[in-house]
């Protein structure tokens, strides 16, 4: 069982005319939090829907653990769970059964001790006789999670879970995704909040237009792709200096932006200044988001 | 294995159906309960006797197998398509997508749950029919073949089960399923020999009426209650099954290409 998790292979979908994802290539590892980010129509619910094989690819190919998503589509849905964006409504039954039903389409007759556990660890115990109607989103939310996770999936698809969801069960769904990649589950995610990704992620694709623009390492990505700002506090108000990295002078602080892979050793030699003049510093690290930004300006080539 | 792959998914659609019909048993039971009264009321019973079908029976008796046989076929439909569209109203369907059931496991489970459906007010309307037939009559209504009737039953209801779910599963809105179900599917059960022998039609209507494949599943029901049929039995019987394996297929190409995306 070596083979990835999920390889997506060159995959291109049409809609008509319209290029929805345009010749994307990438894969996750096994255990590995992978973001899929971009703008909205980017093209990440069409990627979803393709490995879910709601929609066919035009060109290109889907495997899971090395199962062909339109030719072993059986093996390759017995190792995954999704969370859809849109929420789910179940009209006849209660969240307790649609979890017991959810489990016999994976072939799992008695799985009561598994849905007990999700109930427990999505906080749903409160709400496992209502109905789906009768849920807040939050709670719709969780119960769509817990569904995807009933027959133990080795890939876990979750698009935009967080869509709308508050601060508390925001932190209950991030400490529960890192404790499922702790459980070895790997996990391809799309969302919007940068911050999500930023926290969570392993790896990251931008993608923009259908086309990836680029994957990598958050922290890499945000050292390569983003400038710091280091404040540095004086004692004394010193004369005005020229530097190029130098964007605002006061009495009594000096602003620097700079890329990341620059030193502040570096910095500071170039500074005449004395360093016993420095009574502070303050650096703010630039984010995933001013990453993003660089990406979709399509700066990333220049510097 | 074979159990965990392949009978459990199916029995957990046949019993979502179940359950989901279940649910709204009451619905489910006194809707055809009322129908199927009034139907032997104004008809069988009060213009009945106006009525000659020929072949030595009332028309009350014609009437009762006609009946059953609508109701058998209407609710088989009606229970694959409701469970469909509300599936496609509430993004159920795209769930469905996305487990590993295979088309054979969603035919055969909703296809049975339906005609247990279909059979269960069947039951309930033909119970009607019996206390009327005794009421007017003072007689028990005879069954005289019933092996056939249950075979006629199950093999119509099981082609109208499969018909819906494949109607469904190819319509891209609601408007689509409810114009089929008027301009198509309500005409052939109305002229399906439910409320006239064939006899007593213009004979162009009697040549097109040969086209129906409802003339010969009410007729093998009618042979298996009465023993008469307005065609050959053995033919009838050949027609029910082979409108039935043309749904089966239908039904089964159209869940390989129809659509689950929500509405």
């Amino acid at each position: 069982m070596d083979a990835a998790p999920l390889f997506i292979d060159h995959l291109t979908k049409y809609y008509g005319t319209l290029c929805a994802v345009n010749n994307v290539t990438f894969t996750i590892n096994k255990g590995e939090i992978f973001g899929l980010l971009g703008p909205n129509g980017a093209g990440k619910t069409s990627i979803i829907s393709t490995i879910t094989t709601l929609e066919e690819p035009t060109e290109g190919s889907v495997s899971i653990f090395g199962h062909d998503v339109t030719k072993e589509p059986q093996l390759a849905k017995m190792l995954t769970g999704c969370v859809p964006q849109e929420l789910v409504h179940h009209g006849f039954f209660s969240l307790e059964e649609i979890l017991g039903i959810h489990s016999g389409y994976y072939g799992l007759y008695h799985n009561q001790e598994r849905i007990d556990y999700l109930i427990d660890k999505l906080a749903l115990n409160r709400h496992k006789h209502k109905k789906v109607k009768e849920l807040s989103g939050g709670l719709k939310r969780r119960m769509m999670i817990a569904k995807a996770l009933v027959h133990s999936p080795k890939l876990l698809l979750l698009d935009e879970p967080t869509a709308g969801v508050d601060i508390e069960l925001r932190s209950l769904l991030w400490d529960f995704v890192r404790q499922l990649q702790q459980e070895g589950v790997s996990i391809l995610l799309t969302t919007h909040y940068l911050e999500e990704a930023e926290a969570l992620c392993d790896r990251v694709l931008f993608l923009d237009e259908g086309k990836t623009k680029l994957i990598g390492e958050p922290k890499h990505l945000i050292r390569e792709l983003t400038e710091r700002e280091v404040v540095m506090v004086l004692k004394q108000p010193v004369a005005p200096i020229s530097h190029p990295h130098l964007v605002n002078q006061t009495d009594h602080q000096l602003v620097f932006r700079f890329a990341a892979t620059k030193s502040m050793g570096e910095l500071i030699s170039e500074l005449p200044l004395e360093t016993r003049g420095i009574q502070d510093f303050i650096i703010r690290e630039g984010k995933l988001e001013d990453a993003f930004q660089t990406i979709m300006r399509g700066q990333h080539h220049d510097g | 294995m074979m159990a965990k792959t392949t009978l459990i998914p199916f029995w957990t659609i046949f019993m979502r159906e179940v359950r989901r019909f279940l649910k709204v048993i009451f619905q489910t039971i006194a809707t055809p309960l009322i129908s199927s009264a009034l139907y032997l009321l104004i008809f069988g019973v009060s213009i009945g006797h106006e009525i000659d079908v020929g072949k030595g029976i009332s028309y009350l008796a014609f009437l009762i197998p006609g009946l059953v046989m609508m109701t058998v076929l209407r609710n088989s439909l009606e229970n694959a398509v409701g469970s469909i569209v509300t599936s496609k109203f509430v993004g159920e369907l795209e769930d469905l997508r996305m487990v590993p059931l295979s088309t054979t496991q969603i035919v055969w489970g909703n296809g049975l749950a339906a005609i247990l459906r279909g059979l269960l007010v069947g039951v309930v309307t033909l119970g009607v029919g019996y206390l009327f037939f005794w009421f007017v009559n003072e007689q028990v209504f005879p069954l005289k073949y019933p092996l056939f009737l249950l075979v006629f039953l199950l093999i119509g209801g099981l082609a109208f089960a499969h018909l819906g779910l494949a109607i469904c599963m190819l319509a891209t809105n609601f408007e689509q399923v409810s114009a089929i179900n008027t301009f198509l599917l309500l005409p052939l059960i109305y002229l399906g020999g439910v409320f006239f022998s064939l006899d007593q039609l213009h004979p162009f209507w009697q040549v097109l009426s040969q086209f129906n494949p409802l003339l010969y599943m009410v007729n093998g029901v009618r042979y298996g209650m009465l023993g008469v049929s307005d065609v050959d039995v053995g033919f009838a019987l050949s027609v029910t099954v082979i409108t039935w394996i043309i749904c089966y297929a239908l039904a089964v190409w159209s869940l390989k290409k129809g659509s689950y995306k929500r509405w």
